[in-house]
């Protein structure tokens, strides 16, 4: 017999949106914190039913946009007032003024730059493969399908009772998904 | 989670003692500013006119907002339409509100006259500046552009507000229809009226300056400062209970995010109307901005940057920040306090040439139209329903789902013919 291969989670799959909205509710409720919800669209209200915060790329792409601004600045004062000085029409050597224009543009690349990067990082990718890909019914999960899983790595899962939970709150098909 | 924004159970708060406020207002202000006109006109004359200048922002605010709803179909702006179509009625008042400043163009002498120019004109010294604006800085002119003005924006908030009226009575596709068509036609007239007020009223101050940001710019600030006062109004009207429905936590949501996207566009608009100047350095255009470096205009231009950008700008970055009612209302009075620094900006240097100096008739004249255009408001408000009844969106904005075939039954039951291509 072959080694039993290890679990990464369990799979509830449910019909509407509604449903599987109620079902994130209990979850949360019951006080789960490695679990996700797939939908074929996003669900407004999702967030709030699965207790979700506020995500925290904001923060990469605010702390990119003021590095942005910030070395643009220094390096057009550096640049024009410092290192190579170029009297132009009597105008001052560094102006904040005549420096915005490109430290704008800064600003905005490296906080477009935190947004993707730090999305990236906060989500783990990019990687190579994820268990559920390679679960037969879950590609319905980009067609007409919701699902709920919850990891095995949770620390309040339990074969018999996450399934009895999930079973609880409607869910018609239940599997175990192998890592 | 009860958050005054998405909370229905708060109960009302007692407004009673507010209620005597506008008449007040109108009263003292009326009586100091018509103290003010025979104690020191010229003083009088320019404080008026930053009063003027500052209410007409509230109902062109108001005007563009119930445009773009038409315009764009939107859902989110369904509880918050009935407001500015009130603020955008305000409009065919300011133009009683005008009289003062007619009358100082048409009699008023040297020094006394707002205008320079128009001093200029009577004694035929016409200068470089003025001989190319010509026919439009003339007597006629001003009056020309003045009235079509005020008769552009009587008849727009005036027409939206009557299918508005009757789309609560009955509902009609029709109704919909003809208020999508005065948005689609008013948003050029619009464009075109607020550019021309907001040249011949305030920029002709200096008619040697000239800036093709002027109309825009004003138009920035004056959606600015609307958007604030729209987010306290509802904010206010859903606590008391007539928004309490329809107005939800996404409304509040909408509204702010607009509040910061005009944060940003004002700056964006007044940074580069100074940049294209400041890198163009021509002396015909710069001396508007070294006027305003005098004494200490100089920090209030800071005030400016920091205070109408900078602060909202970071309080309004955080999303939650959208629903904390009291940081949002203390950024609506914030918003009315700079938007009057910023008109101050733009009108007083032609008076005050050393320094910034707020005297008691700003406040009077400010008050006295204040409270008159809050006395109309009020009135306009309590007649009708306080957001539109049978908007096609209502339910959308109700956050109700409603299965296309009830909407049939419900308007066969009405005796309706739902017609094909409906209204969306």
């Amino acid at each position: 017999m072959a080694a039993t291969p290890n679990i990464y989670g369990i799979l509830a799959e449910f019909e509407t949106p509604a449903d599987a909205m109620h079902a994130a509710e209990k979850v949360r409720d019951t006080g789960f914190r490695k679990w996700d919800v797939f939908t074929p669209y996003p669900v407004h209200g999702m967030d709030k039913a699965m207790g979700l915060k506020n995500s925290k790329v904001g923060w990469f792409s605010f702390i990119g946009g003021v590095t942005g601004y910030t070395s643009g600045m220094v390096m057009i004062w550096w640049m024009n007032a410092v290192d190579y000085p170029i009297p132009i029409g009597g105008k001052p050597m560094f102006s904040p003024f005549g420096a915005f224009p490109p430290c704008y543009e800064l600003t905005i690349l490296l906080g477009a730059f935190g947004a993707l990067f730090g999305m990236l990082f906060m989500n783990r990718l990019p990687r190579l493969h994820h268990p559920l890909l390679k679960h037969r019914r879950f590609a319905l999960a980009t067609h007409d399908r919701y699902f709920i899983v919850i990891e095995t790595t949770d620390p309040k899962y339990s074969e018999n009772e996450t399934r009895k939970l999930l079973e609880s709150v409607g869910s018609k098909r239940i599997e175990l998904v192998e890592e | 989670m009860s958050s005054p924004t998405n909370s229905n159970t708060l109960p009302p708060m007692d407004l009673s003692r507010w209620r005597s406020v506008p008449t007040l207002l109108m009263l003292i202000g009326g009586a100091l500013a018509a103290f003010g006109a025979f104690h020191d006109y010229r003083q009088f004359s320019y404080s008026w006119l930053l009063a003027f200048m500052f209410f007409l922002s509230l109902g062109l605010g108001g005007l563009i907002l119930v445009i773009l709803h038409h315009l764009f179909d939107a859902a989110w702006s369904v509880a918050t339409r009935r407001i500015c179509e009130n603020l955008a009625c305000l409009l065919p008042v300011m133009a009683f509100m005008f009289i003062p400043i007619a009358l100082n163009v048409l009699f008023a002498h040297h020094d006394n006259i707002i205008y320079a120019w128009v001093q200029k004109l009577r004694d035929g010294e016409m200068d470089h500046a003025l001989a190319s604006k010509q026919p439009l800085f003339t007597i006629k002119g001003f009056f020309i552009v003045s009235i079509i003005c005020f008769v552009v924006w009587w008849v727009l908030s005036n027409r939206l507000r009557y299918w508005s009226l009757k789309q609560d009575q009955t509902g009609s596709v029709e109704c919909t229809r003809m208020m999508r068509r005065y948005a689609a036609v008013g948003v050029f007239l619009f464009a075109l009226t607020l550019t021309f007020g907001a040249i011949m009223w305030m920029k002709s101050l200096e008619h040697e300056w000239f800036s093709t940001m002027y109309g825009v710019y004003y138009f920035a600030g004056s959606v600015w400062i609307t958007i604030y006062t729209v987010y306290t109004l509802t904010l206010i009207l859903k606590r008391q209970g007539p928004l309490r429905e329809v107005a939800t936590e996404k409304t509040f949501y909408y509204i702010g995010s607009l509040m910061f996207a005009f944060t940003v566009f004002y700056a964006y608009i007044t940074f580069f109307q100074y940049f294209i100047i400041w890198n163009a350095n021509v002396p015909e255009e710069t001396f508007w901005f070294i006027q305003r470096e005098a004494g200490n205009w100089f920090y209030v231009s800071l005030v400016i940057i920091f205070g109408h950008f900078f602060l909202p700008f970071l309080m309004l970055l955080r999303i939650d920040v959208k629903h904390k009612a009291w940081i949002m209302v203390a950024l609506g009075v914030w918003a009315w306090l700079m938007h009057f620094v910023d008109m101050s900006f733009n009108i007083m240097p032609v008076l005050h040439t050393k320094g910034y100096h707020l005297d008691w008739m700003d406040l009077a004249c400010a008050a006295f139209i204040g409270g008159v255009l809050s006395k109309v408001f009020l009135k306009n408000f309590n007649a009708h329903a306080p957001f539109p009844q049978q908007d096609p969106r209502i339910a959308e904005a109700m956050d109700v789902y409603v299965p296309a075939d009830e909407y049939v039954q419900a308007a066969t039951a009405k005796g309706l013919k739902p017609k094909s291509g409906g209204s969306h």
